[in-house]
């Protein structure tokens, strides 16, 4: 790059830089208030957003699978709520929280089962509390 | 892609709760969640919501990124598939034209786009690690048409005979920092 290309290039950057809407930045520096270090996080390993059912029942289940170091949860979605089951199965209490806080708490039973609802639209996570581990999925966005 | 070793600094302060670093982050890639955005034909409200999204899944992600190089493309990536699921939901509402080639993998406009942002982001890095003398300098030059030397002569203090000079030891100091090592193409020739 010659001097005048270089000078070109850092103007354009710079421009690039001066056109993001203050907003996005805002939005950027308050999710920092979210971290969350009580709580271990469940990575999303497997979303399977398949359409099931005949033609005639259109309904889509998503099935969705947090994997955390010693125990995952796994959940379907409805159009009404929120199936889940903590595997391998341990009883505890199990939160959905979206942006704005909690927003449903549900037992989890022996067998690991719980159910969530209604589910909310935009984002939300779940936050499991089960003997000693407490784990926090990552965000889904419906 | 690749990053300098100033974001593995940014990554490490803001994972033990500096709310600077966070900040530095965000105002370093804050264009690029933009120019995703906008590629999708995304703004207003949509475009918040997004970023509102990709934000959190690096906050959560702090503490179990590896390797801090592979951020942007990371973020890249992330946008993406958080302006699809937008698209999605606003499809039920407002028909959107042919996605089939935003959807593509193997999108060579993309990946254009993620190597101008990423030469974006280290330029700008590059720039904010110049003496305030350069900066300034360099910034009424950006001005198009330049400003005139005269002019920039009386605002720097700088005698019109060193501007040429001045401006010349600045871009090599530029080109020198390892911010933009790792982009190629900005070698002087």
């Amino acid at each position: 790059m010659t001097d005048a290309e270089i000078v070109a290039a850092l103007a354009e950057a710079r421009k690039a830089a001066a056109e993001v809407p203050e907003r996005i930045r805002e939005i950027g520096r308050a999710a920092y208030a979210w971290r969350t270090v009580d709580a271990e996080l469940a990575a999303l390993s497997a979303d399977t957003d398949t359409p099931v059912g005949t033609r005639a029942e259109p309904a889509a289940v998503r099935a969705l699978t947090f994997a955390a170091r010693d125990l995952t949860i796994e959940v379907e979605l409805t159009d009404d709520a929120l199936h889940g089951q903590v595997v391998p199965p341990r009883p505890g209490e199990i939160e959905l929280r979206d942006r704005s806080g909690v927003v449903a708490v549900a037992q989890v039973d022996e067998l690991g089962w719980f159910v969530l609802g209604p589910i909310p639209r935009g984002m939300f996570r779940l936050h499991l509390r089960a003997g000693d581990a407490v784990v926090v999925t990552e965000w889904i966005t419906i | 892609m690749r990053d300098d070793p100033s974001v593995v600094d940014l990554v490490v302060r803001a994972r033990h709760g500096d709310a600077r670093a966070w900040d530095a982050l965000v105002d370093r890639y804050a264009p690029l969640v933009w120019a995703i955005c906008r590629r999708f034909g995304l703004g207003g409200a949509d475009a918040e919501d997004v970023a509102a999204s990709v934000w959190l899944r690096l906050v959560e992600r702090l503490d179990t990124i590896r390797e801090p190089a592979a951020l942007p493309g990371w973020l890249a990536t992330t946008v993406r598939r958080e302006c699809l699921t937008a698209l999605r939901g606003r499809r039920h509402q407002v028909p959107v034209g042919d996605e089939s080639n935003l959807d593509s993998v193997d999108d060579p406009a993309f990946e254009e786009l993620l190597l101008a942002q990423e030469r974006h982001i280290a330029l700008r890095a590059a720039f904010e690690n110049l003496p305030e003398h350069c900066r300034h300098l360099l910034t009424l030059l950006f001005d198009d048409p330049p400003a005139p030397y005269a002019q920039i002569s009386s605002s720097t203090g700088t005698p019109i005979g060193a501007i040429g000079p001045t401006r010349r030891r600045c871009l090599d100091r530029l080109r020198r920092d390892p911010a933009l090592a790792a982009v190629a193409g900005v070698e002087q020739s």
